[in-house]
C-alpha cells in the first residue's frame, strides 16, 4: 500500500498520522515549520481550556507517538508543491531539506489549520504602535514562561483588560465569523494571572461570551472563584495616557449605557483564527473548494465533516473553520480512518 | 466600579420644582402623546419602515458599543448611535417619536459610526432619514430645535453655501495656522493663505468668492422646488418658506430686468454681433 500523505503536523494532523499507524497503514507525515504541534507550540499555550491542563501535558503525548511509530516517515520543514491524479491516489512532489522529489500516495489528509487575525488591522486598538497592547497568542507564551510584566518598562501590571472578537464578528476586516476560542482562552488567561498574581485587577469587554457547552464551568468559576470582572461592551479606541505609561481605553459599557475610559496597564487582544495561508495553498494545490469565509469545506459539514467530496482527499482540525484541539484530534481520527478505507480500495 | 471615569455628558438631576414639572419631559416627547400626535406617530413609524433606505442601512447589531465610543456628540449629550440604530431596528412608533423629538440633532453626521461599525450599518443614515421625517411632518419640537440655524437655513437655501463672506475671519478658521490669525490685516493679500482656503483652480478671491450670480441662485432654488425641498420646509416653517420664497422672486425680477436691458441694447447697437439665447 502507498503512504497516506498527512499535511501538516498539528493537533489534528499529529493524531490523523498516530490512528493510521495504529491502523497499520504507513503514513507519510509533512509539516512546513521546525517543529511539530502546530499553532499551540509555535506560540507557546500555556494552561489548556477548559480543564486548564499545561499543553505540554497534551502535545507531548500526541508527538510522541508519532515519534514511536515505525509506520511513519516524518519530514519537518518540507512542503508539497505539485500534485499529480493517479487512477488511485496522487503523485506529490515533496520540497525539504531530507528529502526532495515525487513520491506516490494512496490518499490524503489535510490538516493545515489556522492562522491568527493580523491585530494591526484594527489600527483603533494600537497593536504594533503600544508595547502594551499584547495579542492573546503572545500573552499565551508570557503567561507560559511566567512572564508577566509590561513590555514597555518591565514593571508588573496592576490593572489588565482583555478585549473580545479581535478580527472576528467584523465586516469591516471581513470576517463575520466567531473565532470559538477568544472567549474561553481569554478567560482561561484572565484566571491563571489571577492565581499566580490575585492583586492584579482583571477586566474582560465583551459582547457576548461564548464558552459554549461544558467550558461554560470556566466561565462562572472565574467569577466566582477568581473574581474576574466582565464589562459588557467593547474597547473601540486604545489610546495612550498618563504621559504614554499607561493605556487608555475607551469604550460602551452597553449595560450602564454609559461612554467609559478606564486606564490600563495592558490589555490583550483575543485576535480571531482566520484561514491558515498553508489552508490556502493546499487548496489551490488540491483544486478544493474554500468557502465564503477561505476555510476548506467539508461536502456534508452535518453529516461527514472529514470528506471533501473529492475522491481521496480528507480534511480534519481548524483547516475546516475555527476549533479547539479536542474536536481537531477527533477529526484526526475520523480522517484517517476514511483515508484507511480509501487506501486499501 | 470606581476605577471607571464616566463622561460628564449625562443631564443633572432635576431640582424639587423642576421634577414637578419637569421641562425635559416634553422635549423628550415621555410625556404621554395627545391622540393626533399618536396618529403622526403612527404614520412615521410606517412611513420610516417603508423608506427603501431602511432595509439598506439597517442591517442588525451585536450591540457592542463601539459606534458610541468613536461618536463626538456622545461624549458632550445623552445621545448614542447604538441606542438610534437599536430604536431604528426594534422600536415602535412611540420609541421612535420620543426619539426623534431631540435626540436625532445631537448627530453631526461625521460617519464615525459608520467607520466602526463591525455589522456594517449607516447608523449616520438612518439617522438622517428620521431627520428628514421630523422635517417633512412639522414636528413642533424640530421646529424648536432648528429656529436658532434660520441664518444658515436661509443662506444655503438661496446661495447654497450656510458661511457668508463676512464670516470669514482668521479666528474662526484657527486650522489655518499661526499666520492667519497673526496677519489679519494682510489677510487679502497674502496669497499662501489665500489659497489654502480657496483652491487655485477656481481663481477667487474671499470677496469674490462668497458672491453667487443671480442664475446660481435661481437655478438652485429651482432644484429645491422641484425635488420637493421647499414642500418639506414648508410644513415645518411655513413663515421661513414665504420668506426664501419672496427673496427668490426679487432676484428673479432683477434677473428679469437685466434680461431685458440686455436686449434692448443689444437691438439698439449696429453692426454684426455675437449672441447667444438664455
Ligand atoms: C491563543 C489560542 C489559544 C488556544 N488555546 C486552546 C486551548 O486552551 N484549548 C483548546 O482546546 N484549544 C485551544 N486553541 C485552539 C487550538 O489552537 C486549535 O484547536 C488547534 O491548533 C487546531 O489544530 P490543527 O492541527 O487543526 O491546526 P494548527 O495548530 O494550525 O496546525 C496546522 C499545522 O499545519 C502546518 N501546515 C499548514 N499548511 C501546511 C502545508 N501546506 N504544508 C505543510 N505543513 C503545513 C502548520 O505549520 C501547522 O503546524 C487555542 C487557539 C488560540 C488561537
Ligand atoms: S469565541 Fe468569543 S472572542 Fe471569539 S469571536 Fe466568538 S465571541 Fe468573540
Ligand atoms: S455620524 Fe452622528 S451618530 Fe455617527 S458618530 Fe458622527 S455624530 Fe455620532
Ligand atoms: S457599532 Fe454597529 S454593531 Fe456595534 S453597537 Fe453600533 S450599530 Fe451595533
Amino acid at each position: 500500500m502507498n503512504p497516506v500523505l498527512v499535511l501538516g503536523g498539528g493537533p489534528a494532523g499529529l493524531s490523523a498520522a498516530a490512528e493510521l499507524a495504529s491502523l497499520g497503514a504507513p503514513v507519510l507525515l509533512v509539516e512546513k515549520e521546525e517543529y511539530w504541534g502546530g499553532n499551540p507550540r509555535r506560540w507557546h499555550y500555556s494552561l489548556l481550556a477548559p480543564d486548564l491542563l499545561p499543553a505540554e501535558e497534551v502535545l507531548n503525548p500526541l508527538v510522541s507517538r508519532v515519534e514511536g511509530a515505525p509506520l511513519i516517515e516524518r519530514h519537518l520543514r518540507t512542503t508539497v508543491s505539485r500534485v499529480e491524479p493517479l487512477s488511485s491516489g496522487f503523485r506529490v512532489e515533496l520540497k525539504g531539506p531530507e528529502t526532495s522529489g515525487w513520491r506516490e500516495v494512496s490518499s490524503v489528509v489535510l490538516a493545515t489549520g489556522f492562522d491568527h487575525f493580523d491585530s494591526r488591522r484594527k489600527y483603533e486598538y494600537g497593536y504594533g504602535r503600544y508595547p502594551d497592547v499584547i495579542d492573546f497568542k503572545e500573552f499565551e507564551g508570557m503567561i507560559h514562561d511566567d512572564r508577566l510584566t509590561r513590555p514597555s518598562d518591565g514593571a508588573l501590571p496592576k490593572r489588565i483588560a482583555w478585549l473580545l472578537c479581535v478580527g472576528s464578528r467584523d465586516v469591516q476586516v471581513g470576517n463575520p465569523w466567531c473565532c470559538r476560542m477568544g472567549c474561553a482562552v481569554s478567560i482561561k488567561q484572565a484566571v491563571e494571572v489571577r492565581q499566580k498574581h490575585p492583586e492584579i485587577d482583571t477586566y474582560v469587554y465583551y459582547m457576548d461570551i461564548r464558552t459554549y457547552g461544558l467550558w461554560e464551568d470556566l466561565y462562572w468559576k472565574s467569577m466566582n472563584e477568581y473574581g474576574v470582572k466582565f464589562i459588557r461592551g467593547r474597547i473601540g479606541q486604545i489610546t495612550q495616557a498618563e504621559g504614554g505609561k499607561r493605556l487608555l481605553a475607551t469604550g460602551e459599557d452597553t449595560i450602564l449605557s454609559r461612554p467609559t475610559e478606564v486606564p490600563f496597564d495592558m490589555i490583550v487582544l483575543a485576535s480571531g483564527m482566520e484561514p491558515g495561508t498553508g489552508t490556502k495553498e493546499a487548496a489551490q494545490l488540491f483544486g478544493l473548494p474554500v468557502g465564503p469565509e477561505g476555510f476548506l469545506t467539508p461536502k456534508l459539514s452535518d453529516l461527514n465533516p472529514v470528506e471533501s467530496g473529492h475522491p481521496g482527499i480528507f480534511l480534519a482540525g481548524a483547516a475546516t473553520g475555527p476549533k479547539a484541539i479536542p474536536d481537531a484530534v477527533t477529526e484526526g481520527m475520523g480522517a484517517a480512518l476514511r483515508a484507511y478505507k480509501h487506501a486499501r480500495g | 466600579m470606581s476605577v471607571v471615569a464616566h463622561l460628564p455628558h449625562r443631564t443633572p438631576t432635576l431640582t424639587d420644582t423642576e421634577a414637578a414639572h419637569p421641562p425635559a419631559l416634553e422635549l423628550t416627547g415621555r410625556r404621554p402623546l395627545t391622540a393626533e400626535e399618536r396618529r403622526t406617530a403612527e404614520t412615521i413609524f410606517g412611513e420610516f419602515r417603508a423608506d427603501g433606505r431602511y432595509r439598506e442601512y439597517v442591517l442588525g447589531c451585536l450591540n457592542c458599543g463601539e459606534c458610541t465610543t468613536g461618536c463626538p456628540a456622545a461624549r458632550f449629550y445623552d445621545f448614542s448611535p447604538r441606542e438610534m440604530l437599536q430604536i431604528a431596528a426594534v422600536g415602535d412608533a412611540t420609541t421612535l417619536w420620543d426619539a426623534m423629538q431631540e435626540k436625532i440633532w445631537a448627530c453631526c453626521q461625521c460617519y464615525t459610526c459608520n467607520m466602526r461599525c463591525r455589522f456594517g450599518n449607516d447608523i449616520a443614515g438612518i439617522i438622517s432619514v428620521m431627520r428628514e421625517l421630523s422635517v417633512r411632518h412639522g414636528l413642533e419640537s424640530t421646529r424648536r430645535v432648528l429656529a436658532p440655524f434660520n441664518r444658515s437655513l436661509t443662506l444655503l437655501m438661496t446661495v447654497g453655501t450656510q458661511v457668508a463672506s463676512d464670516m470669514i475671519q482668521p479666528d474662526f478658521f484657527r486650522d489655518w495656522g499661526p499666520f492667519a490669525a497673526a496677519g489679519e490685516k494682510s489677510w487679502d493679500a497674502d496669497p499662501h493663505l489665500l489659497r489654502q482656503a480657496i483652491p487655485i483652480d477656481v481663481l477667487q478671491t474671499t470677496t469674490s468668492s462668497w458672491e453667487v450670480s443671480v442664475q446660481t441662485s435661481l437655478e438652485l432654488f429651482r432644484i429645491y422646488e422641484e425635488a420637493g425641498v421647499l414642500d418639506m420646509l414648508r410644513g415645518l416653517d411655513p413663515d421661513l418658506t414665504e420668506m426664501l420664497i419672496d427673496i427668490i422672486e426679487e432676484r428673479r425680477e432683477e434677473f428679469e430686468e437685466a434680461r431685458t436691458r440686455y436686449h434692448s441694447q443689444l437691438a439698439a447697437m449696429h453692426g454684426p454681433v455675437a449672441t447667444f439665447s438664455g
